[in-house]
């Protein structure tokens, strides 16, 4: 333990810090804390007053152990009341506790914004100064209230000491922060600009950062600091570099005043008055020169203050953007740092050239550095750098050098850090197709893409490939003919066979006379891909097969086999099954007509903004990309393509599916414009759910739940079968949840994070209406803080034979055992129908599926090993132990399936992450089958006993 | 303005963390936790500057402790750089030879010391002669060195 160099030391506070660093383990660290806190609970409890000394020395015990990283819920009182002590260092400490412990407690705050009142007013300049610190550093809103009147009063006075004026600034600058409407500057405005002159460099120094925010606020009221701001760098500049005594740095005269002045200068145009810009550019001038003098010291501190004040320049420079010659010299300033040896310049310099390449002025200089940073991108070690590398490209981007750029980055791609393969290949597509000349090299570019970067090439960008060959019909028959040959290797991505299933479903036609490419060796080919594909590809592809028999009416009999097929009109997802029924029977019974107006080439999309310049915005935030290159963006895109809207991809948008519920893909659409899946019209005579019939209710299975008999108009008590009917859906999101001879509930869910959508939809299976429908959606007890349930208003009629839909939003808050209950009434026939359903929404929609070797799962799952932590359950089965079957629910359950995990082949182990708002649950799962004794062990563990345990009976319900 | 500074140990033990905004503690500990683990795993040689969500981190290694601080967009990285270099000065005159374990039997005095150089994410005072001088002011005003022998130890 060192000793205590200086100021009052505590020795109980060393003593108590040494035993915590002697403590072997977590375990003992926590006991040792508990002891030491019983300890002082039991001196602030005790009869016998404690001394001030013995206060302080407990508070900071209290704040050492909070800052460990435990919870302290006492001690504030005691905090406060060192506040109003004599004695500085017992106060000292009483504020610091308060700045790192807000609480919120009213009564508290009350007494301690008496407390700072107090210390404002004791014109003891180190009080005032402790007590304006305690307010910055809490910064809440009752304390703007009681005093940010007071405080720009101690910033002007003429007797304010010039550390208390320092510490005013910065204080009033943080309540203006938060609370601007109290903060009135007014009358104090002039005298507060006027602080700029002040002869304490400290004082200028901490008053220009609140100048600052002020003028980005106000800008006319603070104009007047431009010239004052002006005056003063051009004196702290020219100033030799010992003339500032204390505030040179390193042989830099005032460096974070100057580049505070800088910034400053950004808030505003240009001066208007010569003089003043006279001046300016002056200073400019000098601090570009200064860059070229041999430097006066070899210290790193002296360099980086150096250019720090650089950069701020080049900054201003470029924000003027009016100079020509300074741009130039900026540019090339930040080419000699493009090689310079230090890392960190070469990265500021890729980064603040990114800027600089956006003015007309420098645009062309700063191309000129394209190989420097193409070299750059391929040899940086460090992954920031690369990245400011990759950015720069981008934003030199133009038509002159768009294919050698685009070249290079796709070539970056192939060995890119994963973190930045995303954005890389959303820059690619933007590029490619802003400055795409022949859209032949578009198609390319973007197939190119797919093939290297497959995994992250985003929905986006194969939609807008889609909707530029759809709407531009020079480039249809290449884009067949490439993406037919793409198609050709052996493991293609799956991005890759959407476009090519969806361009040869358009356009296949095209390439189809050469024999090589005839319809048949077409469809076989998109067919060989089909049982590798997820089921929204495996839909695409069905509406591709649709519209080659259009196209080719010699693949009719192929392709109507193949829909007959079991494994696609009996395919357990709906939307497959769907698929294949209707495009069965639409093939065979419209008439070629028919079939030729249903399934016709799609229209041309509709001019909008890029999705993919809107998703890259989204990724890198507001400012990310400039309004500039936005609008460039949106003019090139218009004058190129005729652009596209933010449908795409998915074929289901044919008209002949329009009586077809909306597909799982046409929803991540809708992501971006909000849920606009419209509800499906309602089609004459059959109900349009039947098509979940798959989902095992039988049409006579209605005598079941015999008619609600209830009349009350209380919400009915969920139906005794309820429970079962929610187990039906831990492993599935959707089919039929509820049918009897009135009223079929069908449902469609997806969920993603800890959000969950769901469609319900209301089928009237009688011939008459059902009038004042109405639905409730209620969290019942402890469900409420847990689970945040939004439902829609839906249709208060349901006309016989009809269909309404409802959307529930539902958002996890934290984990949950109950289901959330629906009540439905409505009156049909004048009685009143009332019933109640519980919501399939259990836990286990919220996971996300986790990877993760063998090693890694039996490390986790040994960590898991405390008792409460695991749940267990040995049940018999209750249906036939199929493998397939069983991997199928698994899959269903949302996690992850881990194959050669489990040392023992019959057995399955999952992993997965619970996500809910408040935390997230890590869950290991092992299903032991024995076949013999038909009957399996289900084992969960997670970092939460109660998921365990719910997860575990759900489970076991299952198989 | 910054929004954070934090002090951590190569073993990504948190030794000082000052918070410039108001921020649930939930948030705080993920903000450490992504600190460390980010910067911890940074390979020597590389350089000091990091985008994080629409933060720029700016951190230095000293000795045994990282110091790490999260700016605004508009801020200036080398500046930062050079923030962390004057707290570890301030620190070093203060304590003579700063090293790990001033900080952590010191901590309050670490504290002291960056608000007088720091004040809601802003710099103060940057004359290392003024903040020596007002920390050795308030040092003065400590009881007399009787009432402090006679106070008991616990």
């Amino acid at each position: 333990m060192p000793a205590v160099s200086k100021g009052d030391g505590m020795r109980g506070l060393a003593v108590f810090i040494s035993d915590i660093r002697n403590c072997k383990s977590k375990e003992a660290e926590i006991k040792r804390i508990n002891k030491e806190l019983a300890n002082i609970r039991s001196k602030f409890k005790g009869d016998k007053a404690l001394d001030g000394y013995s206060k302080k020395k407990y508070v900071c015990k209290l704040l050492f152990i909070f800052l460990l990283g435990h919870d302290i819920d006492f001690g504030h009182m005691e905090a406060v009341n060192l506040l109003s002590s004599n004695k500085y260092t017992e106060k000292q400490i009483g504020y610091l506790f308060i700045s790192v412990l807000v609480n919120s407690n009213s009564e508290l705050i009350r007494l301690i914004n008496n407390a700072i009142k107090n210390d404002l007013s004791s014109r003891n300049p180190t009080f005032m100064c402790l007590a304006l610190h305690c307010i910055a550093n809490v910064g809440s809103r009752e304390m703007a209230e009681a005093f940010a009147g007071e405080i720009p009063r101690i910033l002007v006075a003429g007797d304010t000491m010039d550390s208390v004026k320092q510490s005013a600034a910065l204080c009033l600058l943080r309540l203006y922060k938060t609370s601007p409407d109290l903060v009135l500057m007014g009358e104090w405005t002039s005298r507060v600009v006027h602080l700029l002159n002040d002869q304490h460099m400290g004082v200028v120094t901490a008053a220009i950062s609140l100048i600052t925010c002020l003028s980005q606020k106000n800008p006319d009221e603070f104009k007047t600091c431009v010239s004052l701001a002006v005056s003063r760098l051009s004196r702290i500049v020219s100033s030799a570099s010992t003339d500032l005594q204390d505030y040179t740095y390193y042989f830099v005269p005032a460096p974070w005043l100057s580049c505070k002045l800088l910034r400053l200068l950004q808030c505003y145009p240009p001066p208007e008055d010569g003089a003043v810009k006279g001046r300016l550019v002056e200073c400019l001038e000098t601090i570009l020169n200064k860059a070229q003098e041999p430097p006066k010291s070899k210290k790193v501190q002296h360099s980086n203050a150096k250019n720090a004040i650089l950069f701020e320049a080049i900054s201003l420079i470029i924000h003027y953007d009016s100079e020509p010659n300074l741009l130039v010299r900026a540019c090339n300033q930040l080419g000699q740092f493009l090689q310079h040896r230090e890392t960190n310049l070469r990265y500021l310099a890729l980064e603040s050239m990114c800027t600089l390449a956006s003015s007309e002025f420098s645009h062309e200089a700063v191309k000129t550095h394209i190989e420097t940073v193409i070299n750059a991108l391929k040899t940086e070690r460090d992954v920031s750098v690369r990245q400011r590398a990759a950015d720069l490209l981008y934003a030199m981007c133009d038509r002159s050098n768009a294919k050698q750029i685009v070249a290079e980055m796709l070539s970056y791609l192939e060995t890119a850090d994963y973190s930045i393969r995303e954005e890389m290949v959303l820059k690619v597509a933007i590029l490619a197709e802003k400055y795409a000349v022949d859209y032949s090299w578009y198609v390319d570019t973007i197939l190119n893409l797919i093939r290297i970067a497959g995994d992250y090439v985003s929905e986006e960008v194969w939609y807008r490939v889609i909707q530029i060959v759809i709407n531009r019909d020079d480039v249809q028959g290449y884009a067949a003919k490439t993406v037919f040959e793409a198609l050709q290797a052996p493991a293609c991505h799956e991005n890759m066979v959407k476009v090519g299933g969806y361009i040869l479903g358009e356009f296949g036609n095209l390439i189809a006379g050469d024999p090589r490419s005839s319809p048949l060796v077409q469809f076989n080919l998109l067919h060989s891909k089909f049982h590798l594909c997820s089921v929204p590809t495996r839909a695409l592809l069905l509406s591709a097969y649709i519209k080659f028999i259009n196209l080719f009416p010699e693949t009719k009999s192929t392709i109507q086999e193949v829909l007959r097929s079991d494994s696609q009109i009996r395919n357990s997802d709906v939307e497959l099954q769907q698929r294949a029924v209707e495009y069965l029977k639409l093939s065979s019974i419209a008439s070629t007509d028919v079939l030729a107006t249903v399934l016709e080439e799609m229209p041309p999309f509709p001019e909008r903004e890029s999705s993919i310049l809107a998703k890259l915005k989204k990724k890198k935030g507001p400012g990310a990309v400039s309004v500039n290159e936005l609008e460039e963006g949106k003019r090139e895109g218009g004058e190129l393509n005729g652009g596209g809207g933010e449908r795409g991809g998915d074929n289901s948008t044919i008209a002949a599916s329009n009586a077809s519920t909306p597909s799982p893909s046409a929803d991540l659409l809708g992501l971006r414009t909000g849920p606009q899946v419209s509800a499906a019209p309602p089609s004459a005579g059959s109900l349009l759910v039947d098509v979940f019939s798959e989902a095992g209710v039988n049409d006579d299975g209605f005598l079941s739940s015999a008619p609600p008999s209830a009349v009350s108009e209380d919400a009915a008590p969920p139906l005794p079968e309820s429970n079962e009917l929610l187990n039906k859906f831990v492993c599935k999101n959707n089919g039929v949840l509820f049918e009897n001879q009135l009223l079929q509930i069908g449902i469609k869910s997806e969920y993603r994070q800890n959000l969950g959508r769901m469609y319900l939809f209301y089928g009237n299976k009688t011939s008459v209406q059902f009038v004042t429908f109405t639905t409730t959606v209620s969290c019942p007890g402890e469900l409420h803080p847990q689970l945040n349930v939004q439902a829609k208003p839906v249709e208060p009629l349901i006309e016989g034979g009809a269909q309404v839909q409802q959307v529930i939003n539902i958002e996890c808050l934290g984990d949950f055992c109950e289901a959330p209950l629906l009540n439905i009434k409505f009156r049909y026939g004048g009685a009143l129908q009332n019933l109640s359903l519980k919501l399939p929404v259990t836990i286990n929609k919220f996971f996300q599926p986790t990877e993760m070797a063998s090693h890694d799962f039996f490390q986790r799952w040994k960590q898991l090993s405390q008792p409460q932590q695991e749940a267990q359950k040995i049940f018999k089965a209750s249906h036939a132990m199929d493998t397939e079957v069983i991997k199928a629910k698994l899959l269903g359950l949302g996690m992850a399936l881990l194959e050669n995990v489990d040392p023992n082949p019959e057995n399955f182990v999952c992993a997965g992450v619970i996500q809910t708002k408040a935390q997230q649950v890590g869950s290991l799962l092992r299903l032991e089958p024995n076949a013999q004794a038909q009957m399996y062990r289900l084992t969960l563990r997670s970092s939460k006993d109660t998921v365990s345990k719910r997860l575990c009976e759900l489970l076991a319900e299952q198989f | 303005m910054m929004h954070f500074l934090l002090l951590f140990s190569r073993q990504g033990k948190l030794r000082l963390q000052k918070w410039f905004l108001p921020l649930p503690e939930r948030d705080r500990k993920k903000i450490v936790k992504d600190m460390t683990t980010m910067v911890l795993a940074r390979k020597p040689r590389t350089c000091n500057f990091m985008h994080w969500k629409d933060l720029k981190i700016v951190y230095k290694r000293y000795a045994s402790l990282y110091f790490c601080c999260g700016l605004e967009n508009q801020d200036n990285e080398l500046l930062a750089l050079e923030i962390l270099h004057r707290y570890v000065e301030l620190l070093d005159k203060y304590f003579g030879n700063v090293c790990e374990l001033d900080i952590i039997f010191n901590f309050e005095k670490a504290y002291f010391i960056l608000d007088e150089f720091l004040m809601g994410g802003e710099i103060q005072e940057t004359s290392k002669q003024s903040i020596a001088k007002s920390i050795e002011a308030s040092d003065m005003l400590q009881e007399t060195m009787e009432e402090y022998m006679s106070k008991p130890a616990f």
